[in-house]
């Protein structure tokens, strides 16, 4: 603050030695005169009184006083011819539109000069000719000034109204007409008058020394920012229409309008659309020729426009400056109206951005640049031009990397679409050229997943599918699979953190590939659950892997090529598109994955079907990449199926069941006759877990396994046959009253069902307790399976609890209002409702064993809970957490509450109590 | 036997801290250790022996645990908890466990510091032995003492010639640690 009046001191001081402090004031000729005098006293010092009555030459002159006093006189003469009037700046401002014929001859800058004023200014040019070089330099100095002052009289003050005024449109164009006039009113007199008095070789210098005068008031009194933003907003204006970036625009918003001009017979167009489907010979020509109308006018008119800038001016360098950065962003413009999300297959857009780059683009730069050159341009020649090829090869690149920036934006929808969008990824190819535009990608796309795909709101399947598609779309990318290692580290990383992950990629191996293909013709992303490509890649992948055997150690390969540079030290080339290997690869150990599929495997096999050859094939080819003895168990079980079958007939031929073996059955439980009875013979030591409901089976299907059992054990002596009741499959045929039933069923559901078998007339009703007491069962599972008879028709809720047979079927008007029916009616008539309580009760009893389960893994955390407190003492809940944090193998998995909730229930059982300190201590 | 093919992760982060600081040959070594005693702690739990039972001490280092031996019925020890220390060698199970006695006890093959003369955990130890052998074995020597090779002649004496004596030396000398 303290600094400010010296510093516009100062600030006045240097502007005051550019432009005259005087300048202000109109100067009388006389006075310039005078000054002249002095001059003229100081250059020829010797002096004569020899008068002359007109303004002869001065070399016919030799006295220097009549020189001196004819100087005077033409001096006056001149510059009260030259001197503009002050008419304001209105009259400017309102004659700008016309061809300035009108305001030229109103400020009298058209009349000739009078036979004396026209000797006069002679006289003063022609001094110059021969050594007197100060006074013509004089005048045109003298005119300078008058420019000046007239500019910053007149036209200052309005031309800054103008440009504080609110920006409209064509605001720049108006102050640059305005000035255009200014210009031609100063320098009409001196092209058409004085010029031609002075010799040819001096015109130009003299012309530059006034433009140079004028450019300078102009720059001085108009600020360049504000320019400068004008003159952005006007060239982006007209570039966009220039360039096409408009139509594009415009096109992509009226697009489902559907094409009505696409009929035209070849139309210019910049669209990339129109230029693909084109043949290769008119592709040549459709930005070249036919240009549209409007835009020939916008481009005269821009470049008119420009013409008139660089004449007051605001051209040159400062101007480029402006076109550059405007074009800059064009460019980027362009680049995202023509291809975002143009990503079809076969691309050809790099070609259309070069092609759009060299006859659009660098048409208009060199035209545009051809105006407004820098000032001093020395003498160009004639045709060279201010774009050299090289310029355009740069812009051509420079283009490629905007696309490649747009195409790494939107990266991660292209893998989305993937592999609709293949063609995307050959774009980013050009761009992927060099070490930094590759880390680009890869930073840019790391960010983008982590945003939008690793986070828990992605479900597994979501992001395993992705990982697929991300292997396929980088290898095409990057064969070398330098990207690929760099991008799938996270997505690994993230993945190996999921509870799901093996279960999804085991439940995709298994799942049947032709079901899909049926149902997903293209191998669209599987929406579903499972991921059943991965199915389809498996039985691929080994074709594939079957053809192309090459390793980085085949040295006859004469196409190797080192890893790129920006490989990670840690990089190793794998398979990289197999996309098998890399889910595989996920986990540190086979065990997991080969347990997980263990136990997939065993459920898919105890259900009932023909054959598992789906099975099989999964299982020979995963063997493949696993080796034989890692898949051993489940080797060991197919093989547990396949013999059951043979084991199954001998035994039963040797049992006399040999009733005709009509199809695998586990149990069969037709009233009448006798049951027939198939097993399923298990290698208990390589099956996984299973977990099993166990409750009494009817007599008389327990008499036939004792049968069966003994059948088997003098078939493989040592072994031994235990009973999994809670496993299998039952067709069951009912009689009832009115109808009969067939359907399989679950072993339990069969159970219940029996149990109501009776011969008397009246329907047997029965609760649940009574049942589960009857058939050890657990009450859930009872009710369950109840419920399910309910859904079927065939019992009925009396009370709650309590089932009874639906000997026949209520009709219509049986369910009539009142009676003991009503309640039945009200039972009966969601059927719907009773499936689905089924199912839920199904659930619950499904939940139930699994409540079990955790309570047997419970019952080994309280062995060690026991072990812990029998030989440290009491100890306080935290330290119990910690200790079995330590020893359980596996972790332990409750957090501190569930065991508090656990502990809590052992004080209650009177196994804990709780001593001084919240120390628990074991009761003896 | 599910649970010894996830050892390997579960050790991990307490085996690798510790075997950080230490040598590479060792490192090996104390991992396989580690990985041992936690099979051992599992059988332990997974089928426990009445009147005996073990568990690593709370420093979260398995190489020093607690036991605890509860006296047999028909012997002077009828009905009393005694507590025992195990030190495991970084090279168990190829060097048998320190076993002390921790509840002061008389008998006649242990010493009034608790040392134990047992010839399985001297010279007689062999790798197949495990925790539980052994506590299963102390057991046993709480109803069968050696008297041939008496640290405590005096016990071994009264155990020959007076059993209502032996017994009231051993109630006498009997001291539950579970109030300290």
């Amino acid at each position: 603050m303290l600094s400010t009046a010296p510093l516009v001191a100062g600030r006045r001081r240097v502007f005051g030695s550019v432009f005259s402090p005087a300048s202000l004031e109109a100067r009388p000729p006389f006075a310039s005169s005078y000054d002249n005098d002095q001059n003229l006293t100081a250059s020829f010092q010797s002096s004569s009184t020899v008068q002359t009555d007109s303004f002869a030459p001065p070399y016919q002159n030799a006295d220097n006083t009549s020189t001196r006093q004819a100087s005077k006189e033409a001096w006056s003469a001149a510059t009260a011819y030259l001197c503009i009037p002050d008419r304001g700046f209105t009259h400017i401002y309102e004659s700008r539109g016309t061809d300035g014929s009108e305001a030229l001859k109103d400020s009298s800058r058209l009349s000739p000069p009078s036979k004396e004023t026209g000797e006069a200014l002679a006289y003063l040019t022609a001094s110059a000719q021969h050594g007197q070089t100060s006074g013509q330099k004089d005048l045109f100095e003298w005119y300078g000034d008058e420019m000046r002052r007239h500019f910053l009289t007149n036209l200052r003050g309005g031309l800054h109204e103008l440009l504080k005024s609110s920006e409209e449109e064509g605001l720049l164009r108006t102050i640059v007409d305005c000035l255009q006039l200014a210009r031609r009113i100063y320098l009409a007199p001196i092209v058409h008058y004085v010029m031609p008095l002075i010799p040819v070789a001096e015109q130009g210098r003299v012309l530059t020394q006034l433009q140079r005068v004028f450019h300078t008031v102009v720059s001085y009194s108009l600020s360049w920012e504000h320019i400068a933003t004008l003159l952005a907003g006007e060239l982006a204006r007209d570039a966009l229409v220039i360039l096409g970036i408009d139509t594009l625009l415009e096109n992509s918003e009226s697009e489902s309008n559907g094409h009505d001009g696409m009929d035209i017979d070849r139309q210019y167009s910049v669209s990339y659309e129109y230029w693909v489907d084109a043949s290769p010979e008119t592709r040549a020509l459709i930005m070249i020729e036919g240009e549209l109308p409007h835009i020939t006018v916008t481009r005269d008119q821009l470049l008119a426009f420009l013409n008139g800038l660089q004449l007051v001016g605001f051209g040159g360098d400062k101007a480029q400056k402006v076109f550059a950065s405007v074009m800059n962003i064009m460019m980027s413009e362009f680049v995202r109206a023509a291809y975002n999300k143009r990503w079809k297959r076969p691309t050809a857009v790099a070609q259309h951005l070069r092609h759009w780059v060299e006859n659009v683009f660098s048409r208009l730069a060199v035209q545009v640049l051809a105006i407004i050159h820098t000032p001093p341009v020395g003498n160009p020649l004639p045709g060279a031009l201010d774009v050299s090829f090289g310029d355009v090869e740069q812009w051509q690149e420079i283009a490629i990397a905007r696309l490649g920036a747009l195409r790494t934006s939107e990266l991660f929808d292209v893998i989305v679409e993937w592999p609709l969008s293949s063609g995307a990824i050959e774009d980013l190819r050009h761009f992927t050229t060099h070490p930094a535009a590759r880390t680009h990608v890869t930073q840019t796309f790391i960010v983008l997943l982590t945003q939008r795909l690793l986070h828990p709101g992605a479900s597994t399947v979501q992001i395993l599918q992705l990982y697929i598609s991300i292997i396929r779309a980088f290898h095409l990318l990057d064969p070398k699979g330098v990207l690929l290692d760099r991008i799938a580290r996270p997505i690994r990383r993230y993945l190996r953190e999921r509870d799901d992950t093996v279960r999804v990629i085991v439940g995709g191996l298994l799942a049947d590939p032709c079901a899909t293909a049926a149902t997903e013709p293209s191998s669209m992303p599987s929406s579903g659950e499972t991921l059943a490509e991965l199915a389809t890649e498996l039985t691929r992948a080994h074709q594939l892997s079957l053809n192309q055997n090459k390793s980085e150690m085949d040295w006859n390969d004469m196409n190797w090529m080192p890893d790129p540079v920006d490989a990670a030290p840690d990089y190793r080339k794998s398979k990289s598109s197999d996309v098998i290997d890399s889910l595989i690869s996920l986990f540190d150990s086979k065990e997991t994955f080969v347990k997980e599929l263990q136990t997939l495997l065993g459920d898919r096999l105890l259900q009932k079907r023909e054959d598992y050859d789906q099975e099989i094939s999964v299982l020979e080819l995963l063997k493949v990449r696993f080796g034989d003895s890692a898949l051993q168990a489940c080797e060991v079980m197919l093989r547990d199926i396949s013999d059951s079958r043979r084991v199954d007939a001998v035994v039963r031929n040797d049992q006399g069941f040999n009733k005709p073996p009509s199809r695998m059955t586990s149990r069969r439980i037709p009233r009448p006759d006798i049951p027939e009875l198939h097993t399923k013979i298990l290698s208990r030591f390589f099956w996984p877990e299973i977990q099993d409901q166990e409750f009494k089976i009817p007599d008389e299907i327990r008499s036939m396994q004792e049968k069966y059992s003994a059948g088997f054990e003098s078939l493989k002596q040592s072994r031994k046959l235990t009973w999994r009741n809670g496993l299998g499959q039952v067709a069951v045929e009912l009689e009832l009253g009115d109808r009969t039933f067939a359907e399989e069923v679950t072993t339990w559901q069969a159970t219940i069902i029996y149990a109501f078998q009776g011969d008397s007339e009246e329907p047997i009703t029965k609760t649940v307790s009574e049942l589960a007491s009857a058939l050890e069962m657990t009450v859930p599972l009872v009710r369950s399976a109840c419920l399910f008879w309910v859904s079927k028709r065939i019992l009925a809720e009396t009370h709650r609890d309590s089932f009874r047979v639906l000997e026949t079927l209520p009709t219509e008007n049986e369910q009539g209002p009142g009676g003991d029916t009503g309640s039945m009616a009200e039972d009966e008539a969601p059927v719907g409702d009773a499936a689905a309580a089924a199912e839920a009760a199904a659930a619950a009893a499904a939940k139930e064993t699994a409540e079990a389960a955790a309570m047997e893994k419970m019952n080994l955390y309280w062995q060690f809970i026991v072990g812990m407190l029998t030989n440290q003492g009491a100890m306080p809940l935290q330290r119990i957490v910690m200790m079995l944090k330590i020893v359980v193998p596996g972790g332990f998995p409750f957090s501190n509450e569930e065991l508090r909730e656990f502990l809590a229930g052992m004080v209650t059982r009177g196994k804990l109590e709780i001593a001084s300190g919240g120390n628990y201590k074991l009761v003896h | 036997m599910d649970y010894t093919m996830e050892d390997t992760q579960n050790s991990a982060p307490d085996a690798l801290e510790a075997t950080k600081l230490n040598s590479s040959t060792q490192r090996n070594d104390t991992q396989s250790v580690t990985k041992r005693l936690q099979a051992e702690l599992m059988q332990l739990m997974l089928s426990p022996s009445p009147g005996i039972s073990a568990f690593p001490d709370a420093d979260g280092n398995l190489l020093s645990w607690t036991a605890t031996i509860t006296g047999p019925t028909e012997t002077p020890y009828d009905g009393l908890t005694l507590k025992l220390s195990f030190a495991f060698p970084n090279n168990y199970p190829y060097s048998p466990p320190t076993v002390l006695f921790k509840t002061p006890i008389y008998h006649p093959n242990v010493d009034f510091s608790g040392r134990i003369c047992l010839d399985i955990l001297k010279d007689k130890w062999s790798a197949v032995y495990n925790v539980q052998s052994v506590l299963l074995s102390l057991q046993s020597l709480l109803g069968e003492p050696n008297n041939a090779s008496p640290l405590n002649a005096q016990a071994a004496e009264i155990w020959d010639s007076d059993q209502e004596e032996f017994k009231r030396h051993v109630l006498a000398r009997h001291k539950d640690l579970d109030d300290e």
